[in-house]
């Protein structure tokens, strides 16, 4: 026995703590696991190493008059570092059991103090959002005028380290904007969300009688309004799919990301090229088959798969290296580019540069889509979009062109000219501004129109295609030295491979400036 | 019952099915023309054809509807 009677200050803590542990208590808990969801504790365990967390403020509470005697667990905001692979992360996990996962000022202090956290020591954060938004209760007056560090500080860190939003409940206004700020944004099917106005407020201000799922379900969001990456299951599906995304990334923009020991030879011959793509140029085929041919171990974490669908991003390694893939997709709309795939390329190709993950591009591209539906929807600029982030990006930049690579679509497919470290093509390739059957109506329009035979004149504006056609060959691109090589289909993993191999150290130095002017 | 409809402004190049074929998910409605390429439509649902709205040579605006599937 020691001299001291220590117990009940000791118990006392343990008191406290298995309460702040009990989160919303066993009838919230119930209710939580009854809508098919995990607790945040729960959650926890799933995301993060064993026996890793360490919680900041388990102790917090409201501390708010106005709520009065009612006690808030951790004021519904879980906060702390955990590992993942182990490598620390900063967390921020709100609980849906305590008054709805509601933005409290004890539980966004934690969290403020986590972003601060991560950036100080430069480690990736996730936040697990499951939060109805601002606590109105207790923000309703015009203190609001103070608020809204979050978000600035969150755009400080972008680009710094990593940030994650998993998107495991219904969540509105602030909590739809913290996603909106991060790199990436998982949603589970039927029971997350994210709307800049929840369901009530939606009723109240326009009149619309709307449910959350189908106003910002993760159907909308992966599949129409691009601003989630991945549809999941469920929420165990989401956190695995957090921790698989984190390894391709470093911890912070100054370091590299990690490799990861493969036994898929780096020289594997992809025979299977032969069969997936067609060497009729007018043919579709599945791009995605291409990708995971050449990666290690057919193994491709996609982004954004279900939007956007005739642009393929994903990130994958070769080599143990990971590495972007931006491809084109001949299946959907041709691969032409329309303004969401811009989006979608520039905000991937982006994200790598961020974090110094080399990017690989597939060419097979008949151009931008042109047409007044396209231009209504300003195509220019977000076009520019995408030529803004490849001429940007200072990472290893390396280009296979399959097949067609016509005008700007070559150039935002990191075109020789976006210093391209490496590019190469198949047989198959043509690098043109246009195709010969566009262009032959352009050079030869006069010639072609005073024909007056309908006959006489398509005969005629076939032989001129052929001529036009005659130069569009990649051996007249690879005699002008603009093609660093032409290989056999089966040689491309081999090239992209070399092509990592002899970029590991590139160094690009731009002249200083605060920011370009970005086209949005 | 499903609506396919164009997303993008192109030629009907070949049509594929009949009105009142049998469909499985992912068969082949038409073949547009746009861009220099060919592009597939394809069934998202399986079942049959009820309306077919687009003829080779046509040409189709994007949103244009080009068939009516009743989902099986």
């Amino acid at each position: 026995m020691t001299n001291h009677d220590w117990g009940p200050l000791v118990g006392d803590v343990k008191v406290r703590k298995d309460a702040a542990l009990a989160m919303g208590g066993p009838d919230r808990v119930e209710r939580q696991h009854s809508l098919g969801k995990l607790t945040v504790r729960e959650r926890l365990d799933l995301l993060l190493d064993p026996g890793t967390w360490v919680e900041y403020g388990l102790l917090a509470d409201h501390m708010d008059a106005g709520i009065g005697d009612r006690f808030l667990a951790a004021d519904g905001a879980v906060t702390g570092i955990g590992e993942i692979d182990g490598r620390p992360i900063a967390i921020a996990a709100y609980d849906f059991t305590v008054m709805a996962g509601s933005m409290g000022k004890v539980g966004e202090d934690k969290i403020a103090r986590m972003r601060a956290h991560a950036l100080r020591q430069r480690i990736p954060m996730v936040w697990l959002l499951d939060s109805a938004g601002a606590r109105i209760q207790s923000t309703s007056g015009s203190s609001f005028a103070g608020a809204g560090a979050l978000f600035r500080e969150q755009v400080a860190m972008s680009g710094v380290v990593p940030m994650v939003a998993a998107m495991l409940g219904h969540c509105a206004a602030g909590t739809a904007y913290i996603p909106a700020l991060c790199d990436f944004v998982p949603m589970v099917k039927g029971t997350s969300s994210m709307a800049l106005g929840g369901r009530h407020l939606v009723k109240a201000a326009v009149g619309e009688d709307v449910s959350e799922e189908e106003m910002g379900g993760s159907a909308v969001h992966t599949k129409v309004s691009g601003c989630a990456d991945l549809e999941v299951a469920d929420d165990a599906e989401c956190l695995r799919i957090v921790r698989a995304y984190l390894s391709f990334f470093p911890q912070h923009n100054g370091d590299r990301p990690p490799k990861r020991a493969t036994a898929d030879p780096v020289d594997r011959r992809t025979e299977e090229l032969y069969d997936i793509v067609p060497t009729a140029p007018r043919r579709a085929y599945d791009m995605r088959k291409v990708v995971t041919a050449i990666v290690d171990d057919g193994d491709v974490f996609w982004m954004k798969p279900d939007w956007a669908k005739n642009i393929v991003t994903g990130l994958a390694r070769v080599g143990g290296q990971p590495v972007g893939i931006v491809a084109n997709q001949p299946m959907v709309l041709g691969g032409a580019l329309d303004v969401n795939a811009a989006d979608k390329a520039a905000r991937f190709v982006w994200l790598c540069d961020a974090f110094n993950i080399p990017l690989v591009f597939l060419h097979d591209v008949p151009g931008f889509i042109v047409g007044s539906a396209v231009e209504k929807q300003g195509i220019i600029r977000h076009g520019a979009k995408m030529l803004f982030a490849v001429s940007e990006a200072t990472v290893p930049k390396i280009s296979v062109v399959l097949r067609k690579s016509y005008g700007a679509g070559y150039f935002v497919m990191n075109g020789l000219a976006y210093e391209a470290d490496y590019i190469v093509a198949w047989p198959t390739a043509e690098i043109a501004v246009m195709g010969p059957d566009g262009a032959v109506n352009i050079i030869h329009r006069k010639q072609l129109e005073a024909i007056e035979d309908d006959d006489e004149r398509t005969a005629r504006r076939l032989e001129l295609a052929e001529e036009i056609r005659a130069n569009i060959d990649p051996y007249v691109a690879a005699g002008h030295g603009q093609l660093d090589d032409v290989i056999d289909p089966a040689d491309t993993r081999a090239a992209i491979a070399r092509g990592l191999r002899i970029t590991a150290d590139k160094r690009v130095e731009r002249p200083a400036r605060k920011h370009g002017v970005l086209p949005v | 019952m499903a609506e396919i409809r164009a997303e993008i402004a192109a030629n009907v190049w070949q049509v594929v099915v009949e009105e009142g074929q049998m469909v499985a998910e992912g068969d082949e409605i038409c073949i547009l023309e746009s861009m220099k390429m060919e592009i597939p439509v394809v069934t998202e649902v399986p079942g049959v054809v009820r309306e077919l709205h687009v003829a080779p040579e046509q040409t189709v605006q994007e949103g244009d509807l080009i068939a009516i599937i009743d989902e099986s």
